[in-house]
């Protein structure tokens, strides 16, 4: 029987006949499904939108950022090792940061490291770069600029290989004849930096990647402040300077709260290039932050076994200073202003 | 499937079994003009007649093998020096001598070695952690390559399986004779966890150069070894001597140890009486007043004599560690057999010039008349329970046993500079025409072994920090071995004894 049906000569009709049976099943369908919920999202209006609008963010949020920290947070109450079992040990791990010998030292550290790359290279030798760059011809400007990210744009092992050379201790390593070949070492005598001052090593390191980051935010935002504000500046009779302290600094104040923010939370995490150059010495823990010091313990034991749930715990109180951080330049800075609405024209 | 491949291991395993026996027929029946072989080839006829029968058994297995087919083994090695290469290489070289014999017998099998030998820029801790990440994903290597230390908490967490079984079914083919002392480095809970790959002393070299110019005569620098060895030249002398070097300007460096974390520095402490292990309680030990006195040295040594740099533990292997003592800027170096092995395969030094500059010696006792000592570190092939899971375990062993006999083992051993494991490889033709090997090896009976306890990796970590914390100038001995006290008290109190 069903031969003789897939047998039939299918007509011009038939076909009718189906397109017309599909045509009813649509409407059906807009009429009886699509058109409720239309309605439905169209009286929950503006706010659902936004809400679906925000799930694909929400959901990468969620996935990259919150479960890795819960994941942390639960690895941080076990005393994980390379077995990788779960074996739960509730507070043991903070206790012992807290009777840790060693954790003072390498918040102190953290809070130097910090707080030096950020204001001298981070936003202090961003703002100036963007200023200067900003007064002097475009075309040479761009060229400054140029240079300046080429340390964001080498691979990050090359580059500090690169300094680690330069800072070695022989009198023709880069900086010390540098030194000497400008007169300087006069004054800054020539040494083995990473093992006289790592410090400086460490913070040049760093805060020359960190400058290009707020040096493109803060360029970005002096060009886009209009021309007449100059021109209405200069025939007030205003200099340089003046343009700087009255026209400029106030009307990126902005970007500059911005990058302040950000770049504390990236540095507080920061520690590739601290591993390269001294692996946290020389020394016992000299140039150890808090982040490398997390990292040593989850995944570095010469004897063979490794603490990852002591590491893990060591990351929890990192993000939580993250977050009491954030909170504070939240308020402090009034960023909830700054969402609202520009303060400068765009 | 599953079945098929077994019977195809099993037959494998079986026909391994009889190629060795046929080796060490082939080993005793060969005329070697030496007289205690003759003996040994008397006694072990009986042997012989029934590793025949064996061998005639299994032949008939497999000639009911049909099908042919590959099977892999997956080797870890680590130098990390990299002339200790042979540890993985002897496998390729074991396999291909296997195929070879397993083509001639017309066995359709072949033996082939996956894997990996590590060596710098990787450092054994991206090495274990490799392993310990590939075992958590299912991809350990079947065999692996370890310092013996890791015995401990790799048996105790189940990562690697005994192999007593195994060891007495080959004791009397090879393993009786193995230096008996290097089994004790296998053994944890009663039980043999691995088969000693290598062991190494580590002698002091000093430079016989500096001793020259500090108006040593020839005779004196010669006895200096001995003197050393039958306590008459103490750590005190070493720092005396060093500090006569530095202050002359002889030398930029009294003494170079090693730059990272390690083992080395533990000498100094068993040299003031300490001990590492009590296995009458399976725990470590830590004894205060033997601590005391090492984290004082190295102090004194740093900040009164000024023979080591305080950066020494933050330097670069070549820039701090080889450079300055085959450059003659450093008059001593705590070092191991292997650095000899290294200088000459970089070409730091030819062995004309080492022979010219270079002595060694144990490292010295801490009072006249005591006992020098010098700590040893064997690495270990160790089977993984994956390669047990995979069926596979038997072929690791037999390959394992392979590479052990003397002839393989030389190769690494001379290349290495690292010491025999075998009393027949010390007759070995390539090991017993190296000197330097034959020289050292009485150092043997000055040897300790670290603790393999799960929990060492931590007492080993306390002990780093505290003496770099001496060296930098961080702390001070009394509060370094207070701070060691502390951590080990509140991390691992179950595992340490104090004794004073």
């Amino acid at each position: 029987m069903s031969d003789s049906i897939w047998q039939k000569e299918i007509t011009a009709e038939d076909i009718l006949k189906v397109f017309g049976l599909l045509r009813r099943g649509f409407i059906s369908l807009a009429k009886y499904i699509i058109d409720p919920i239309r309605r439905f999202i169209s009286k929950l209006g503006y706010k659902l939108a936004i809400y679906v609008f925000l799930v694909p963010s929400l959901g990468f949020i969620t996935l990259f950022y919150l479960v890795p920290f819960i994941l942390t947070f639960l690895i941080g109450m076990t005393a994980m090792d390379f077995t990788f079992k779960w074996e739960w040990v509730g507070l043991a791990n903070y206790i012992r940061i807290l009777n840790d010998s060693f954790a003072p030292k390498i918040m102190g550290n953290t809070l130097f490291y910090v707080f030096t790359t950020l204001t001298l290279f981070n936003v202090g030798m961003a703002l100036v770069v963007s200023l200067i760059t900003n007064h002097i011809p475009d075309h040479i400007g761009s060229a400054v600029r140029g240079i300046w990210l080429l340390p964001r744009i080498t691979p990050s092992t090359v580059y500090a290989l690169l300094w680690l050379w330069a800072a070695r201790g022989e009198e023709n390593a880069l900086i010390n004849w540098f030194l000497t070949v400008t007169g300087l070492s006069m004054v800054i005598p020539t040494r083995t930096w990473i093992l006289d001052d790592p410090w400086v090593i460490v913070i040049l390191v760093n805060g020359f990647v960190g400058t290009s980051f707020g040096m493109i935010v803060f360029t970005a935002a002096l060009k886009s402040i209009p021309e007449d504000y100059y021109r209405a500046a200069k025939v007030d009779g205003a200099s340089t300077w003046d343009i700087i302290r009255y026209v400029e600094l106030p009307m990126i104040k902005w970007p500059l709260l911005f990058v302040t923010a950000y770049q504390t939370l990236s540095l507080l995490t920061s520690f590739e290039y601290i591993l390269i150059l001294t692996d946290g010495g020389p020394g016992l823990y000299t140039t150890e932050v808090w982040s490398l010091y997390s990292y040593h313990k989850a995944f570095r034991s010469y004897g063979g076994t490794v603490e990852i749930g002591y590491g893990a715990a060591l990351a929890t109180i990192l993000v939580i200073i993250g977050v009491i951080m954030s909170l504070i330049y939240w308020r402090v800075f009034k960023f909830k202003e700054m969402m609202v609405e520009p303060k400068i024209e765009v | 499937m599953r079945r098929k491949g077994q019977v195809t291991v099993q037959a494998l395993v079986f026909l391994i079994i009889g190629l060795l026996v046929g080796a060490a027929i082939g080993y005793f029946a060969a005329p070697k003009g030496d007289p205690t072989l003759l003996d040994q080839l008397n006694e072990k006829d009986q042997l012989i007649e029934q590793l025949r029968n064996e061998l005639n058994e299994i032949k008939d297995q497999l000639e009911q093998l049909k099908q042919g087919s590959t099977i892999t083994l997956k080797v870890w090695a680590i130098g990390p020096d990299p002339p200790s290469e042979y540890r993985y290489k002897n496998f390729e070289l074991a396999a291909d001598i296997l195929n070879m014999m397993l083509k001639d017998l017309g066995a359709n099998v072949t033996v082939e070695i996956e894997g990996q030998f590590f060596a710098r820029p990787v450092e054994w801790e991206q090495y274990r952690q490799n392993f310990y990440q590939a075992f958590a994903a299912g991809e350990a290597p079947d065999v692996y390559l370890t310092g013996h230390e890791d015995i401990g908490y790799l048996a105790a967490n189940d990562f690697i399986i005994p192999l007593d079984d195994y060891i007495e079914e080959y004791w009397d083919l090879i393993y009786y004779d193995f230096f008996p002392t290097l089994w004790k480095s296998v053994e944890y809970a009663g039980q043999k966890w691995g088969v000693p790959q290598d062991t190494e002393a580590r002698p002091l070299y000093f430079r016989k150069d500096v001793l020259r110019q500090l108006g040593w005569s020839e005779e004196e620098i010669n006895a200096l070894p001995e003197k050393i060895k039958n306590g008459e030249f103490t750590l005190e002398d070493l720092l005396q001597v060093a500090k006569e070097a530095v202050d002359a300007g002889l030398v930029e460096r009294g003494l170079v140890h090693r730059v990272k974390e390690g083992y080395d520095y533990l000498q100094f402490y068993l040299a003031y009486g300490g001990q590492l292990y009590n296995p009458q309680t399976g725990k470590m030990v830590f004894n205060t007043t033997a601590w005391g006195l090492t984290l004082d040295w190295f102090y004194r040594a740093v900040w009164e004599y000024g023979v080591i740099s305080p950066n020494q533990f933050s330097g670069d292997w070549d820039a701090d560690f080889h450079g300055p003592f085959t450059e003659g800027r450093a008059l001593f170096l705590s070092g191991g057999t292997w650095h000899k092995g290294e200088w000459i395969n970089k070409g730091l030094l030819t062995e004309e010039e080492f022979i010219e500059v270079v002595g060694y010696a144990l490292h010295p006792a801490a009072k006249p008349g005591g006992k020098p000592v010098t700590l040893s570190h064997p690495l270990v092939y160790t089977i993984t329970t994956q390669a047990r899971d995979r069926g596979l375990d038997k072929l690791a062993f037999i390959m394992i046993t392979l590479v052990s006999l003397p002839t393989f083992n030389s190769i690494h051993a001379v290349q290495s500079a690292h010491l025999a494991i075998a009393r027949s490889q010390i007759s070995e033709t390539k090991y017993s025409e190296d000197w330097f090997l034959a020289d050292v090896a009485y150092m043997l009976e000055y040897t300790t072994f670290i603790p393999n306890h799960p929990d060492w990796g931590k007492y080993s970590r306390v002990v780093f920090d505290a003496l770099r914390a001496v060296e930098t100038g961080d702390m001070t001995p009394q509060e370094a071995l207070d701070f060691m006290v502390n951590e080990l008290q509140s991390q691992i109190p179950d595992s340490v004894e104090f004794v004073e």
